[in-house]
Formats: structure tokens, C-alpha cells, sequence
């Protein structure tokens, strides 16, 4: 389906389906999964984004050792860091006067757009062209949990709907045989904030991001257990969904013919879901332009299976890849250990990722979100007045980078610029309910209208807050 | 021309005619039904309690009667020429009419606010603020439904099979389905008093408090963690849950269970298990995460309490109340900080070690040990082999450090300033413990138990309507206030008016709180013993069964779904009490936080507990009951929100908990349910339904049985995956 037949039937079925939603706890259950492509409130401009892909990276990485160059930091690097910077503010660790640290690593220009990017992203140099960086990010929070919370659901705390579930609730799934929202986590172990940040909130739980596991099943439960043949599981199911007529005949209830309904999606599930997960089936080329290695959990695995996600319709693909909180405590978590690693685990992957969708034709209607919860100081960070033992930052809210591309975000563009040690915005700043709000434009819904009546108020993604960012849109 | 006037004449006096049979035979105006609905759909949004713009709201009646910024007056009762309402909503000029932006009212809703104006302009408060009256002292349940019914011109449904009653009410009132020996008790029972008799022995199960227990936790946001970053495990809160379950199966009295969990620290020398039932707020969250200000999150936790309290027992949404006065309901911003103040001098301050806490031991272990002890002394003799066995039971019940509540000392206090906009930084007037005017008065002390009195003092309006509304609706699907989490002016209207009012001066008066007693009147109704079956009629003129012409209809709960598998199939360990347990759940699931616990299967039975016993954790709560719609705990949920999708179909068909179950449920078929496979398929569904399977049904099974080379397990399998065995009906 086009985008323009997709908006076409949602404004028809908008209507009928709010009544529907208003009205009605029966069958509901289909609708997620069902495709049943019907639009909550849609804005009245044709939508760019099919679906999104949202590379989360979880812990925080660093703007100031990958995208944002700050050559006067360098100058300032184990000098004390000036009262004006720590007047009046709160950090996470940071007690006292901290020293000033400069880049860690070196810069230079990439791509007909010279954009300046670190030694440490080689392959992610070669499609800067490709992409739109976002150097003025800023955040309401510093510490994680509540910070990665407050980029996916809009909120710090939990309760709140992921944004995953506020799309497929406001515009259906596409795909009928695979999950709307699904999720892949990598790295050490799943993100701060946990199962929440894809949890459906208040909305019903249906809208919840299935999570799809590297190891085991894929979806819970989505085997059969040993001996179990798909024969076998075929002759099972036909004899409850059989059963379930008999007893509609003589109960009435129209939600067993729902029930019936789910279960033949649950079979065809059990096809679809191995088949789509089966990064093995892929050509070498392709392993080669991701670094994938099959059976592994991995960043590059996901971002492979992102695409074959996106290849197949799923609305919303979130991805989580973890341990980039490089405060300099330890060497794990410090900008010449762990955070060298994390950046060798994610450069390859998520350039091919560009590098893929833009061959196959899906950066067309494919959204793609790059970015951490929030960015580090430009001190060293000082817990406890001293100095750590390795190089590292503190938690920063006022400024960080991101990149987005597709599904009409202007390319080959940089929007947003930081001071010149890099602490906190000058010009065209993003918050995150800003950013929210542009997704969701993309996708076509006004942000403003998708809400949700829940605990006497009505709810929304960028609570009573975000502004569309116009001028990164084509 | 002369009959041109005549006409003209007898027009006029016609005219005015109609005017004067209109309006003197008009209805008087109600202010909730017919006013109110106008005035939140087209004043609120500016003159409520968020915007009060030009100084005029009209959620605080004394403010629409004095003079606005403008100096004008908007509304003078009896008189709508000098209301300036009435001048606007009418006026032709663009400059001057409200609403501005949107369209102008109907005609007919211009009549009605005119008509008001000028029949005095009576305020009426919100029903749900007002107190419950009884209509008639020879009310009853069916009374109110049957007349309601009668009034939409449907009826009762004939009376439920034995079978589906029998099942209806053992799951409604424990949770569990009936054994076989249970279910050839009631169906081979044959008096008029064996239905009574069936409800009396269920509600003295001790299943019973496992089953209520299951509801209050949802709104206790009970779990076995800390809740954020790290999500530290509470190892020994399980006391409290043990607390609650002890507290139903003995019906304390519902005034007491309330005070008991707000306030049974500052009861006078209150005893081990009022102090142990504060817990009930202490499984508020608790921050670990490094680099987070303790005092953001002790606040947090109040917050929490606050919103909770007036939730659970007040049915009031007051979240919104935290930033701005409430839009829709008459509470004002600095009320919710007075009631802020009684909860805003516990010790507690989000320490990662939970502190304050008490080393306590559970009723049933405190009841269990106080036994024990009676037994040794009975012994005597501390070197027999029976001493010394008995010896090593009591010793192993050991208490454990629970949190609880703990008032500061009256020196150290902290002061209640308000928040400007929620903000907990921006301090505002200093304020005190005190309840919101729209409510009556507290004629009781300014802390905790001062409160909690309050709530269930029989002038509180809204407790036990809010109270009897939750567990109507536990048993019927539906509550009579659809909304159980908000009785405002935006929630649902009751269905059932004088049933709720009924039900609640019955449960706080006769009943003297009495859940039981209450319960049993609900299932002894004709209304509750309704066949569920659904015609195309009641489909048509009620869908959702809001007028009850039928018996109640929904999928089971999460815990419901797997306690009934696991007694289907004879596995289910009836051990009531205890601390959590950790059944089979996937590897990997409980991979989301560094260094803080892991999951270890229970083995030795233990593994096939009650779901209630599942330990929750909140960030990863147990994965095939959070497919079943249960929350995750984090906050207070009063109503979960029923689902149907096929990841379900995917936990009962393959989940090792249900394929086990099936397993076991097959081989009960082959050595219990005699010789022949049609036999033996026919038992395994009784086992599940409490009935044979009809002609159709019975066939399908057996078919399967032969399609699948004999493979019983795969029937079980379908048996526990039926329509009929996953849904209430």
C-alpha cells in the first residue's frame, strides 16, 4: 500500500474508528496485529513515515568524543572548570570544581558537506551525507532510568505509554502476521528503565512492545514444545476454533469469535515470526555490510533484523544497545574501555543500516532515530571531589547529539549548534517532547490530538508540551 | 388589513400562549443533569480549575456571583438580563461571545441555562459528593435491576446451569475452580439450601482471601521490588501480602482493614500486625540509582500515597490537583497539599535500604509459631525425638525486616509548603493537614489515622460507594460506576443509582463492613445466578450487559487463567501463605538489570503455587501474566483492561507451565476417567466445566484423540485453550 492509500483510508476510517474505540472492550484484541488500517486523528498533511526505527543508545554516549568538535575544549583540558558552569546547576556525580576535559579523540571532515566527525566513526563518515545531525539536544533529566523513560514515553516516571504503543494505537499495524511494536535489546542487559520504557502504560496492553529475544524463542512462546509438529498444532488448533463455534452457537458472545480469530493469527505467527527473525537466510554481501554474525546478540544482528522488520511492515522497531555510561569510574565505564567498544559495536552496523534501507528504496517512508537519553559534561567527571582513575564524562542534559534520516528529514544537514565547549545549546535547540512531536508528524498524527482519557485527564506522548521542528523537514 | 391586525392579534396571543404553557409547564432544570454537562463541555476549559480567566470559574459556585475582573456579574439568579452569561453565550458580536473559537451553543442549550438562570440558578454538588439515601426499606438487588430492566423493557435471564453456576461461584469467590469431589457434592445435592450452603463453605475457604487479596494489590501497586533503575528486590514484604490475604479470610471488618493499613502505626499500642498492615504504603517506589536526589523521590513517594488514598477509597482522580486546581471537580491546588501534609511526616526518605523497618512476622506465621509453642509445652519433655522435631518447625518461623510507616517526632516534623505547578523545587505557602471542602469536614485528629478515620466515617460519601462499586465489579465485569477510578464529573454516571446507594448504606450499616456479608448478599441474587448466554436482543439494546439482563461474561484474570490450569490438571499446590515463589519463566526474561538477583526456578512443588505468589518484580513482571493484562505495580491500578490477543493463544497452548499442566490433566484422564477413551475425554472436560461436553463437542475431542495417533495430552491441551475454560461465564 502507498502512503497516499494509507492516509486515504485512515481519514475515512478515523472517524468510525474513534466511535469504535470509545465504545467497545470487545475484539479489541484484533486490532493491533490485525492490520485493520484504520487512522485515529490524522493530521491533514500526507504522512512521510510508514513506520520508525529508533536506535536508542542506552547509558548515554558522549557527543563530545563523536559528533560535536570542540576544538577550545581541548585548550581548557585539566583546567578547573569555571563557577559560571556550575552555579545553580545539579549533576549526577560532579561535586565541587571539576577539571575541564578536552576530546578524546581527533576530527575531521567528511562527506561534500565536510561535516566534522570522530576517528572513531569510519564507516559512519562515509554516510553523513546521507543523514540530519541534531547538535542542540537538551533533556529535562540527568539521571538514566528516568531520562530514557522521558524520550520514550514523554514522562520520567513509570506508567506512562512508550511511543511505540501511542503509533500502533493511533494508527494500527500493518503487517497482519507480526507484532506492530516490536523491540530489540543488545548490549550487557536490557536498558535502566527496564520493560517500562515499552510497556503500553495506560493504554491497553495489547500496544505493548513485544520484545523479540535473541536467544530462546524469539516471541515468548511462540514454539511449539518438543513433539509438537506444525501438523500437529494445525489439527489442535481447528479443534478448539471448532469447539469455539459450537459454544458461539450456543453462548452468543461475539468475543469468542475474536478468540477464534487470534488463534489463527497465533498460528500464523508461529510462521512468521521464526521466518522473519532468520537473519541466517541473508546473503554474505549483506553480513559483510553489517559485520552480523548469526547466533550472536549483537547490535549488527539487530540492526539486520531491523530492516527485515521494516522490509515486512512493522510500524515500530525500537532498539536498545547498552553500556555507553562512561563516567571514568571504572574501565568499563570509561571513554578509552567500554565506550571504544560500544563505538566499534555500533559504527559498521548502523551505517550499513542507512546504507541498506536507502538501496532497497526504504529510507523513503522509513523514519530512522539515532541518540542517547541525554549527553556528558564537558568536565571530567569528580565523584566525591576526586578526580577518577580513567577518562570519563557525568551525566548532561543540556546538550547532546542525535541524528535522524528518511521519510522526508532533510539530509546532508546540520540543524542546532552547541557553545564552543560544547555545555549547552546556542541555537535551534530540540527538547524531547519537540523531537516526539516531530515523529509523530512524520508518522501523521498531529501530537497534540493522539490522546488518551485515563485517571480523569486526557494524556498525550509530548504531555502539554513540543513543538514540530519544521526546519529539518523537507 | 383590519384581519391582517386580527391575525396579527390572535398570533401575538397564541404566541405568548405557547411561551406561558412552555415555560410554567417546563421541568424544573437539574443542575447535574442537564446544566453541569454544558457547562464542562463549554465553559471549563477557561473559567474551571486550571484557567480562571477574568477571575470567574464555575467549578467554586461563589465565584459566578460576585462580580469578575470585568465587573461584571455572570450569573444573577433569577434574573438573565443581568447575567453577563447569558449576554454572551447569545450575543451577535464576534468580539463578545463565548465560547470564543468554537461554535456558539445550541438553542436549546441557550434555553436551558436561560431557564436555569431564571429558576434561581441552583448549584447542585455532584451526586457522588452528596450522601447515599435508601429508597426502600424491602430494596434489594434484584428490586433495582428488575425495574430498571422492566423500564427498557427486558427481563431477567432464566437461571445459569448448576454446572456453570457452580463454577461461576467457586471462581468468584476463591479463585479457584471446584475439585471433582467438590463439584459431585454440590451437583449430587439435591435440597433447596444446597446452592446457600455451597456459597457459606466458599466464603470460609482459605482460598478465599487469596482470591480478594489479588484485587487489593493492584491498588496496594504491591511487588516483590523497589521499582526504577535497579529495582532491588523486597525480600520480605511478602508479610504484607500475607497480611491482606490473613485480613479477608477473616473478614476484618472493612473500617478497621482501612485504618489498619493507613494508620495502624499511631493506634494506641497497636499490635505486630497493624503495624505490619502500613506496609500497604511503604511499596511505594523506592530510587537507587546513583546520582538521584533522595529527597526528589521521598516526594515522589508521597505524592504517591496521596493519589493512591484518594484513588482506592475516594474513587477521585486528584493527580491533576498536584500542578493546578482539579478542571473538571471542585478541588482546589492548595487542598491537595493539605492532604499532602498527612502523609508528609513519615521517617521513610527513599533510602535505598527501605528504612524504617520492623522485624515482624506474618498473622499466619505469628498463629503458626504461637501453636507451635502450645504444642512443645504440651510435650514437656525437650529430649524426646518429637520435642526436638517440633522444636526444629518453630524455629524455622522466622520473622523478617519489613518496611512500614513511622511518624517523625513531633521536634523534627516537616513543614508542607505547597508545590507552584508541581514543582517540587518551587515552594510555596505553607500549609496544613486538613480535607478538601467539597467533602464534609474531619471531626478527627490532623495525621494518618486522623484520615483514615475520616474515610470511613458513615459521612464520608463517597468510601462505600467507591469500596462496593470495586467489588461488584469483580464479580460482575462491569462496575455499576463503570469508572471505578473516578466517581468525578468526568467519570461514567452509575448505571444503578439506588442499587450503589443500597449496596453502600447496607455494606457501612447493616453489614458493619462486613466483605463477606456483602459478597454473599451479590452472589445469593437472582441477578448474579442469570444464565450469561447472549442473544441477538441483548446484543442489540446492551452490548456490554450494563443493564444486566444476563449473567456476568469476561476473561478470566491472569492468576485465574493459571490457578485453574494448574487444579484442572492436579497439579496446583494449595499451601496458602508464604513468601514468593519462582515458577518456570524463560531464561533470559529476568536479564535487565546488572547485578541484582536472578531468577531460580522452585522446585519441590513450590513451582506450581498460586499466582498470587509469583514474585513480582516491577520492572519484569512474570511474562505469561503480563500477557493477561496484569500491571506492572508501579502505580495504583484500579481496573485492568481486558485484551485478546494471539500472544495469549501463544502462553496457554506453549508456555511450559500449561504444557505441563496438560500433561498432567491427560494422565488424570487415563486413570481416573475409567476404560474407554470417550470416557476418559469426557472426564478431563467435566474436570474442566463441571459438565459433560455436548454431542458436538465430545466428538471433536475424540476425533482429535484419533488424528493425532492418540495423543491425550494434545486434548488436554485444547481442553485448557477452550473458550469456555478461559472466560467467566
Amino acid at each position: 500500500m502507498t502512503l497516499k492509500e494509507e492516509y486515504n483510508q485512515r481519514i475515512h476510517s478515523s472517524m468510525k474508528r474513534r466511535a469504535f474505540l470509545r465504545s467497545t472492550s470487545l475484539g479489541l484484541g484484533g486490532i493491533a496485529l490485525s492490520g485493520l488500517l484504520t487512522g485515529f486523528k490524522v493530521n491533514p498533511y500526507l504522512p512521510k513515515a510508514k513506520r520508525v526505527i529508533f536506535l536508542h543508545m542506552a547509558g548515554a554516549p558522549s557527543q563530545l568524543e563523536l559528533f560535536d568538535y570542540k576544538p577550545a575544549l581541548q585548550e581548557l583540558d585539566g583546567k578547573p572548570c569555571p563557577d559560571s558552569l556550575l552555579k545553580g546547576k545539579r549533576f549526577a556525580f560532579i561535586q565541587g570544581v571539576p577539571d575541564m576535559l578536552g576530546p578524546q579523540f581527533s576530527f575531521s571532515r567528511h562527506g561534500q558537506t565536510g561535516t566534522w566527525v570522530s576517528e572513531l566513526l569510519p564507516h559512519f563518515s562515509k554516510v553523513v551525507d546521507d543523514v540530519c545531525f541534531l547538535k542542540a539536544m537538551h533533556t529535562d533529566e540527568f539521571n538514566h532510568a528516568p531520562a530514557q523513560l522521558f524520550m520514550h514515553t514523554g514522562g520520567p516516571r513509570l506508567g506512562r505509554p512508550a511511543m511505540g504503543s501511542w503509533v500502533t494505537y493511533g494508527l494500527g499495524s500493518l503487517n497482519q502476521n507480526l507484532p506492530g511494536f516490536v523491540v530489540l535489546v543488545s548490549g550487557e542487559s536490557a536498558p535502566s528503565g527496564g520493560k517500562s520504557l515499552w510497556g503500553s502504560g495506560f493504554l491497553p496492553s495489547e500496544y505493548q512492545g513485544v520484545e523479540l529475544r535473541s536467544k530462546g524463542d524469539p516471541v515468548l512462546y511462540v514454539n511449539n514444545p518438543e513433539g509438537v509438529t506444525r501438523d500437529l498444532r494445525k489439527k489442535t488448533i481447528d479443534a478448539i476454533n471448532n469447539i469455539n463455534r459450537q459454544e458461539y452457537q450456543e453462548a452468543g458472545d461475539p468475543e469468542i469469535l475474536a478468540r477464534i480469530k487470534q488463534y489463527e493469527l497465533a498460528f500464523k505467527m508461529q510462521m512468521t515470526v521464526p521466518e522473519a527473525t532468520d537473519i541466517d537466510s541473508e546473503p554474505e554481501y549483506i553480513h559483510k555490510l553489517y559485520g552480523t554474525e548469526p547466533g550472536k546478540v549483537s547490535f549488527a544482528n539487530n540492526c539486520l533484523l531491523a530492516r527485515r522488520l521494516a522490509e515486512r511492515d512493522v510500524r515500530f522497531i525500537q532498539l536498545y544497545h547498552r553500556g555507553w555510561d562512561s563516567h571514568g569510574s571504572n574501565e568499563f565505564e570509561s571513554l578509552h574501555g567500554g565506550f571504544l567498544e560500544r563505538v566499534k559495536e555500533v559504527d559498521q552496523a548502523m551505517s550499513a543500516l542507512v546504507i541498506d534501507l536507502k538501496q532497497r528504496g526504504l529510507l523513503e517512508d522509513t523514519l530512522v532515530v539515532w541518540g542517547g537519553e541525554f549527553g556528558r559534561t564537558p568536565m571530567q567527571e569528580n565523584r566525591g571531589g576526586v578526580s577518577n582513575k580513567f577518562k570519563g564524562r557525568d551525566h548532561h542534559g543540556e546538550a547532546f547529539t542525535m541524528w535522524m534520516t528518511g521519510a522526508g528529514i532533510k539530509t546532508g544537514m546540520t540543524y542546532g549548534e552547541t557553545d564552543e565547549i560544547g555545555y549547552a545549546g546556542v541555537k535551534d535547540r530540540i527538547h524531547i517532547h519537540d523531537l516526539q512531536a516531530t515523529i509523530l508528524q512524520q508518522l501523521g498524527i498531529d501530537h497534540e490530538k493522539l490522546t488518551y482519557h485515563f485517571q480523569g485527564r486526557d494524556f498525550r506522548l509530548t504531555d502539554v508540551h513540543g513543538h514540530v521542528v519544521k526546519d529539518i523537514i523537507t | 388589513m383590519k384581519k391582517i391586525a386580527t391575525i396579527s392579534i390572535i398570533s401575538i396571543f397564541l404566541l405568548s400562549g405557547v411561551w406561558w404553557w412552555t415555560h410554567s409547564h417546563q421541568e424544573k432544570i437539574d443542575f447535574n443533569t442537564q446544566v453541569r454537562p454544558i457547562l464542562n463541555k463549554n465553559c471549563l476549559a477557561c473559567h474551571g480549575g486550571v484557567k480562571q480567566q477574568s477571575g470567574l470559574s464555575f467549578l467554586f459556585i461563589e465565584e459566578s456571583f460576585s462580580p469578575a475582573k470585568s465587573g461584571k456579574t455572570a450569573i444573577v439568579p433569577g434574573n438573565v438580563r443581568k447575567s453577563e452569561m447569558i449576554h454572551r453565550i447569545t450575543s451577535d458580536d464576534p468580539e463578545i461571545i463565548m465560547p470564543p473559537d468554537k461554535p456558539p451553543l445550541s438553542e436549546k442549550e441557550i434555553e436551558t441555562l436561560k431557564l436555569w438562570v431564571r429558576q434561581g440558578a441552583k448549584f447542585d454538588s455532584h451526586w457522588a459528593y452528596k450522601s447515599p439515601k435508601l429508597e426502600s426499606e424491602n430494596a434489594s438487588i434484584d428490586f433495582f435491576v428488575e425495574r430498571k430492566l422492566t423500564e427498557e423493557g427486558l427481563s431477567f435471564s432464566e437461571k445459569a446451569s448448576r454446572s456453570t453456576l457452580l463454577r461461576r461461584v467457586s471462581l468468584d469467590l476463591t479463585g479457584l475452580p471446584p475439585t471433582y469431589e467438590e463439584a459431585q457434592a454440590f451437583l449430587t445435592d439435591q435440597s433447596d439450601l444446597a446452592y446457600e450452603k455451597l456459597v457459606d463453605r466458599l466464603l470460609q475457604s482459605p482460598h478465599f482471601g487469596e482470591k480478594w487479596a489479588a484485587m487489593w494489590l493492584d491498588l496496594a501497586r504491591y511487588a516483590d521490588s523497589q521499582g526504577y533503575q535497579k529495582d532491588l528486590l523486597r525480600k520480605e514484604i511478602w508479610r504484607y501480602r500475607d497480611w491482606l490475604i490473613h485480613a479477608f479470610n477473616n473478614d476484618l471488618p472493612f473500617d478497621q482493614f482501612t485504618i489498619e493499613q493507613l494508620a495502624g502505626d499511631l493506634l494506641e499500642a497497636p499490635t505486630d500486625d497493624q503495624i505490619l498492615a502500613t506496609a500497604f504504603h511503604r511499596n511505594t517506589m523506592t530510587n537507587d540509582e546513583g546520582g538521584t536526589d533522595d529527597e526528589e523521590y521521598r516526594v515522589a513517594a508521597v505524592i504517591d500515597r496521596v493519589n493512591t488514598t484518594f484513588e482506592v477509597w475516594q474513587g477521585t482522580t486528584i493527580a491533576c490537583v498536584q500542578c493546578h486546581s482539579h478542571p473538571y471537580d471542585p478541588i482546589r491546588h492548595q487542598e491537595y497539599y493539605e492532604l499532602y501534609a498527612y502523609f508528609n511526616n513519615t521517617a521513610d526518605a527513599d533510602f535505598s535500604s527501605d528504612i524504617p523497618k520492623t522485624l515482624l512476622f506474618s498473622p499466619p506465621q505469628r498463629t503458626h509459631r504461637e501453636q507451635l509453642q502450645l504444642e512443645l509445652e504440651e510435650i514437656g519433655d525437650s529430649l524426646s525425638i518429637e520435642y526436638q522435631q517440633k522444636m526444629k518447625d518453630f524455629i524455622a518461623v522466622q520473622p523478617g525486616q519489613v518496611q512500614i510507616m513511622k511518624e517523625l517526632p513531633p521536634d523534627s516534623s516537616r513543614v508542607t509548603r505547597i508545590f507552584e505547578r508541581g514543582n517540587w523545587l518551587a515552594h510555596g505557602d505553607t500549609v496544613f493537614a486538613d480535607t478538601p471542602d467539597f467533602l464534609p469536614a474531619s471531626q478527627y485528629g490532623r495525621d494518618r489515622l486522623g484520615l483514615a478515620k475520616w474515610l470511613v466515617d458513615g459521612n464520608n460519601p463517597l468510601t462505600s460507594r467507591v469500596i462496593v462499586n470495586r467489588f461488584w465489579e469483580q464479580i460482575f465485569g462491569n462496575g455499576i460506576v463503570y469508572t471505578l477510578e473516578d466517581f468525578g464529573t468526568q467519570g461514567r454516571k452509575p448505571t444503578h443509582p439506588k442499587l450503589l446507594d443500597y449496596l453502600a448504606i447496607k455494606f457501612q450499616d447493616d453489614y458493619q463492613w462486613s466483605v463477606k456479608d456483602l459478597l454473599k448478599e451479590i452472589v445469593m441474587s437472582q441477578t448474579y445466578q442469570q444464565s450469561s448466554k447472549i442473544t441477538e436482543e441483548f446484543y442489540k439494546k446492551d452490548r456490554y450487559n450494563y443493564l444486566l439482563a444476563r449473567g456476568p461474561r469476561y476473561r478470566l484474570s491472569a492468576e485465574a487463567i493459571r490457578d485453574q490450569a494448574l487444579t484442572i490438571s492436579g497439579l496446583l499446590n494449595r499451601d496458602v501463605y508464604g513468601p514468593s515463589v519462582m515458577p518456570p519463566q524463560p531464561d533470559g526474561v529476568w536479564n535487565v538489570i546488572r547485578h541484582v538477583g536472578s531468577w531460580q526456578t522452585d522446585q519441590g512443588g513450590d513451582q506450581h503455587r498460586r499466582g498470587i505468589y509469583t514474585f513480582w518484580r516491577r520492572v519484569s513482571p512474570y511474562p505469561s501474566m503480563m500477557t493477561f493484562d496484569v500491571p506492572s505495580r508501579e502505580v495504583c491500578v484500579s481496573r485492568r483492561i481486558r485484551t485478546n490477543t494471539p500472544l495469549q493463544a501463544m502462553v496457554t497452548l506453549n508456555d511450559p507451565v500449561f504444557v505441563e499442566a496438560a500433561e498432567h490433566l491427560a494422565v488424570r484422564m487415563r486413570e481416573e476417567g475409567g476404560e474407554k477413551i470417550e470416557d476418559q475425554i469426557n472426564y478431563g472436560y467435566f474436570l474442566a466445566l463441571m459438565k459433560e461436553p455436548d454431542e458436538i463437542k465430545h466428538h471433536e475431542l475424540v476425533d482429535l484423540y484419533h488424528k493425532t495417533n492418540g495423543s491425550m495430552e494434545l486434548v488436554a491441551n485444547v481442553i485448557l485453550n477452550l473458550d469456555e475454560v478461559i472466560m467467566m461465564h
